[in-house]
């Protein structure tokens, strides 16, 4: 049938455009796997990798789940430190409103669910229009990335419990990813100011919370000093042609 | 069942909800066409770069805690090992190249 081959080179063209992907996320969750069986301190950590990668679909949070089952930390702070790092997600979603139009209601609730950064970036680059076939693409897409994160940090979980050594150290993974998120997104200059905020918040809130309270608690306040500053910096940072309406043409070629 | 395993359960429901809410909030509230107020899509834009910031801060106030910065034999050890991140990231632009052999060298200097 020809439209049953169309299909199946749809799926292969999907799967080659998801390959950078697969090396990337295959990679990067196995990383945090391992590191959630050493250091995680859980029985059946392949199980627990499985449904927290399956559910979060994010890199930086599989590698701060190990602190926080290790150290047990509040749901408070879980949540508004996911809030804080996921809500570009939001924003992917607004771009994603059109293109996901035409999907039936599990496929658009399943399609929701698995943005991430480079899904977002795969499927804003989708070569068919918003339909039948697009929404096929976006949903192959979706899957084949989905897929490989679950598998890489089940796999470094699965590999990680069976080690017969203690590895110490590889905790600076989580360190070293961050500083990697980082020297990428201070490429952009746009990112700069707000990376200093956060870095400066930082600094202060650790400092504060330790010789006021002589607690080393200090991401929620870091957050709430991050978020201050960046709505105080607002009129310098935002970018003038996407907050007033009236120049929309012109906001369109950035 | 043990205390650990109740509160991976929780942090499932937790994590799940608040993840899978954060990606719906769009198509929830903005599906029939309503624009955004401008100050979420401003912060949407700059809080990322600042909250990951603030991470890398984060793990460095552990290292103070746990005194290995302070401690004279390996102290350097974490400054080395993100120097040689950043390094290598600028250079090869590879993040798996970049963690890698950045947490092999730190694991090398803490044995």
């Amino acid at each position: 049938m020809a439209s049953e081959v169309r299909e199946r080179s749809l799926v292969a063209q999907t799967f080659v455009a998801s390959l950078p992907v697969l090396t990337g996320y295959s990679t990067m969750g196995f990383a945090s796997g391992v590191l959630l069986a050493l250091n995680g301190g859980v029985e059946f950590s392949a199980l627990w990798a499985g449904l927290t990668s399956a559910l979060f679909i994010s890199g930086p949070l599989q590698f701060l789940l190990v602190d926080w089952v290790k150290n047990g930390t509040a749901y408070v702070d879980v949540a508004i430190l996911i809030i804080c790092l996921n809500v570009r997600y939001s924003l992917y979603g607004l771009s994603l409103l059109d293109r996901f139009k035409a999907a039936s209601l599990p496929v658009r609730l399943y399609l929701i669910g698995v943005v991430t950064d480079e899904t977002y970036a795969l499927q804003m680059s989708c070569p068919y229009p918003p339909g039948q076939k697009g929404t096929l693409y976006c949903l192959l897409l979706g899957a084949f990335d989905h897929a490989y994160w679950i598998l890489g940090v089940v796999a470094g979980a699965a590999i990680g419990s069976a080690l017969p050594f203690e590895a110490k150290g590889i905790d600076f993974a989580m360190t070293s990813l961050f500083i990697v998120i980082l020297v990428d997104q201070v490429r952009e200059r746009a990112n700069r100011a707000p990376a200093l905020i956060g870095f400066l918040a930082a600094t202060v809130a650790a400092l504060g919370m330790y010789f006021l309270f002589g607690s080393s608690k200090m991401l929620i306040p870091a957050m709430m000093l991050i978020v201050g500053g960046l709505l105080v910096c607002r009129r310098w940072l935002d970018r003038p042609s996407e907050s007033q309406a009236g120049s929309a043409g012109e906001g369109a070629s950035k | 069942m043990s205390e650990k395993v109740v509160y991976l359960l929780g942090l499932l429901v937790v994590g799940g909800v608040i993840s899978y809410l954060l990606r719906a909030l769009p198509f929830m509230l903005f599906g029939s066409g309503r624009k955004p107020p401008a100050v979420i899509g401003y912060i949407g834009r700059v809080l990322a770069p600042a909250i990951i910031a603030m991470l890398v801060v984060y793990c460095f106030v552990g290292y103070v805690k746990d005194g290995c910065l302070a401690s004279g034999l390996h102290g350097g050890a974490e400054i080395i090992a993100a120097l040689v991140t950043v390094g290598l990231h600028l250079w090869r632009r590879n993040p798996l190249l970049s963690i890698g052999v950045a947490t092999a060298v730190y694991m090398f200097l803490v044995r």
